[in-house]
């Protein structure tokens, strides 16, 4: 008896284990068979902007009025979990038909792999800017995605703080020091900073930085070979960063960088250097902040001063999609001025479509400066390879100089070093 | 008919470990072949190149960027060994002991230690990385309160401080463990044994040392060979806490976190699928060599 009950819950488990694995199976042929309608095709777009869905639901609506029948699902996962997900679907021929690529090597080393279709003969792509399709091209100079906008760093202040300590908007780079002092004697901490997450330390560095070592035309001599890291000026702009350390939190170098962005939305810090994509997560945070940005002033009144920009993610089409002709479509759309201003309002980001203004007034402050004194994020868009990447390096060297286990110089050799195990300049 | 029923589910038994063993084979036999192959080939990010047969490991021992981290991250992973061996054994033994002698609330104190482990390592992670925050952590201001003011530090942000403060954090979420372990042992120790030395005047301390550690030695054989394959594999708790780059400045870097950033590097960095499954097949080599020599001295000498 004891042992025929056994058996039979041994095999009341195998057949529940068939039960579940066939019942699985006929749901996914169910929804597939829903799915696909006759006249209407539905075509995936994966993101790692899962907080912008709604937003893109919002201009996905607008694109399926003007274009009936073609049906658009926006799936984003999350963003550290997204570049393993797309890999692996792409392995397994199960991507998306329209795919975001990350900029720069990122895009690159899909397109290399041979999984996008390159949209040079696309109509309406030179309604964006050239220079935005660098961060979306392979190895063989062909354009194989969309860009959507431009990202910019900047040096955020708040209003209320300011007027407190009796301090204004510095000029030049001394007189941004000197009101960083002004508010320590008034007990308000100058710079919210959290120095425990390395990219953080990179984007202040390549937003103070771009002024000391000459913006563009050192970038320009480092790719060309013409200089390097070791360069003293690119040493005084680790410098600059190190003699900021005064004015930093209280053991900023334990503190992660949400700590730090909390310091300023909380109103215990005076100024925080981030970039374009924190203006809408501060603000969310804190709905009353009164707070604006202003660049990263020059070293002499007779300067202009730097915003550190680059090109975001972009949209491609998988090489392996069953309705191409119909990704393509939304391609053309991206390309269009309606669709850049969907984009600035919505997501309040500077859109890379030539001649869209957006509404809101800090963003439309950032794609003014982006596009007269805009100057690169270099370690982002050329130093971003390597075993460890020479961005990763820099980062966590930055992070031993402020532990003081690593001087500006040391810094900057080993970047050399790290550049020089991957990098080959193009003469 | 008995007989029969009883002779066929003696042999069905045997396919009851089936399910298991299927699982065992597909996630943990087949990756370390796979992570073998994958570690033989050149790769262009993730598509597969050509065959070039221990490069990698040649690489990942020679570059002087990769041995330096190598060599710091395997470093870090013998500190996490020692001091957890210490710290965890020598607390788990004494706190087993205290209850084995049924001090009063010595069953309370029993559930009060293994709590912690019931927690996802992910969130005793997060949530010391709260408590030991440097300006708003309850740790500190702790030390604040009773005017230790000047010992209220980074502790997860300075170099030297960073690696020891998640061993402790891990011993604290391990020792309930150990306690079961050494409890289990100290139970099975026949009473008539500890009695008969108890007549002979061997108490106390010298008790422990002469009778009740040599016949624990299965118990210790098992935790430390336990706490050395957790030791080398240490990720999680350090991922929560420090992030995948293993810091601040690579100061809590261990083989599988620096194993991570090589595969799965992320921003754009290329990544070495073919390096660090080379990584990856070393990690195995050692843990698998060590626990295998270290089991057989161990049971070689509590045979004896």
């Amino acid at each position: 008896m004891k042992n025929s009950s056994k058996l039979m819950a041994a095999s009341l488990a195998v057949a529940m284990t068939v039960a579940g694995i066939a019942g699985c199976s006929s749901k996914d042929a169910g929804t597939n068979a829903g799915g696909e309608k006759k006249e209407n095709v539905k075509l995936t777009m994966t993101s790692w902007r899962v907080e912008d869905t709604k937003q893109y639901e919002k201009i996905i609506e607008e694109f399926k009025k003007a274009n009936p029948g073609i049906d658009i699902e926006f799936k984003a996962q999350k963003a550290t979990e997204y570049d393993t997900i797309l890999d692996t679907a792409l392995k397994g021929g199960q991507a998306a038909d329209i795919i975001q690529l990350r900029p720069y090597s990122g895009a690159t080393k899909i397109a290399d792999a041979g999984y996008l279709e390159p949209l040079d003969s696309l109509k309406g792509i030179s309604n964006i800017d050239a220079s935005y399709y660098e961060a979306a091209k392979g190895s063989d100079g062909k354009i194989y995605g969309i860009p959507l906008s431009t990202n910019t760093t900047q040096i955020y202040y708040n209003k209320k703080l300011f007027e407190k300590a009796g301090v204004s908007v510095p000029k030049t780079w001394d007189e941004l020091v000197q009101v960083a002092k002004t508010l320590k004697e008034k007990k308000i901490t100058p710079f919210a900073l959290g120095a425990k997450d390395g990219w953080i330390l990179s984007l202040t560095h390549a937003t103070i930085g771009p002024d000391v070592y000459g913006g563009k035309d050192f970038v320009q001599k480092v790719l060309k070979g013409e200089t390097n890291f070791k360069d003293a000026k690119f040493v005084d702009s680790i410098k600059r960063f190190n003699d900021l350390t005064p004015y930093f939190p209280e053991n900023f170098t334990g503190l992660s960088a949400t700590d730090g962005q909390a310091l300023f939305f909380t109103e215990q810090a005076a100024m925080y250097i981030g970039g374009s994509f924190d203006l809408q997560p501060i603000r969310d945070k804190n709905k009353n902040l009164d707070f604006d940005f202003f660049p990263c002033p020059p070293a002499s009144s007779g300067g202009k001063g730097t915003i550190t920009t680059w090109v975001d993610g972009s949209f491609g089409v998988n090489k392996n999609s069953k309705h191409k002709a119909e990704a393509m479509k939304f391609m053309e759309f991206m390309t269009t001025k309606e669709f850049g201003q969907l984009f600035a309002d919505n997501l309040g980001r500077v859109s890379a479509v030539k001649g869209v203004t957006p509404k809101d007034p800090m963003v439309k402050k950032m794609a003014e400066y982006s596009e007269t004194i805009g100057t690169p994020y270099m370690i982002l868009i050329h130093f971003a390879q390597g075993n460890p990447s020479t961005k990763k390096t820099l980062e966590n060297e930055l992070q031993g100089m402020f532990l003081k286990q690593a001087t500006p110089e040391q810094v900057a050799q080993k970047v050399q070093e790290s550049a020089n195990s991957w990098f080959k300049p193009k003469k | 008919m008995a007989a029969k029923n009883k002779n066929a589910s003696r042999y069905l038994i045997h396919l009851f470990p089936l399910p298991a063993l299927a699982v065992y084979v597909l996630f943990m036999i087949i990756p370390v072949f796979t992570a073998l192959g994958y570690s033989l080939f050149d790769w262009h990010g993730m598509v597969r190149g050509d065959f070039i047969g221990l490069k990698n490991f040649v690489t990942l021992f020679t570059d002087p960027q990769l041995s330096g981290l190598f060599k710091n991250a395997i470093g870090h992973n013998v500190i996490y060994f020692l001091v957890s061996l210490v710290v965890q054994n020598a607390a788990a033994f004494y706190l087993a002991y205290l209850i084995y002698r049924k001090y009063r609330g010595a069953e309370w104190f029993k559930v009060i230690f293994f709590v912690p482990r019931l927690l996802s390592l992910i969130v005793v992670g997060f949530l010391w990385n709260l408590i030991l925050n440097p300006n708003f952590g309850a740790f500190n201001a702790l030390l604040r309160t009773i005017g230790l003011e000047e010992w209220a530090l980074p502790w997860l942000g300075q170099t030297s401080t960073a690696l020891y403060a998640i061993i402790l954090v891990n011993a604290w979420y391990m020792i309930g463990f150990g306690i079961l372990i050494y409890l289990a042992g100290l139970q099975a120790i026949p009473q008539d044994i500890l009695e008969a030395a108890e007549l002979d005047g061997c108490i106390g301390f010298e008790q422990i040392r002469k009778i009740i550690l040599p016949l624990l030695m299965p118990s210790i054989t098992i935790m430390t060979i336990l706490t050395f394959i957790y030791s080398f594999e240490a990720f999680d708790l350090i991922f929560a806490m420090e992030g995948s780059e293993g810091g601040p400045y690579y100061s809590t870097d261990t083989l599988a976190t620096l194993f991570y950033r090589l595969s799965f590097a992320k921003d754009g960095a290329s990544s070495a699928i073919g390096l660090g499954s080379a990584l990856a097949v070393v990690m195995f080599v050692i843990i698998a060599s060590v626990s295998a020599i270290s089991l057989y001295l161990m049971t070689k000498r509590s045979n004896a």
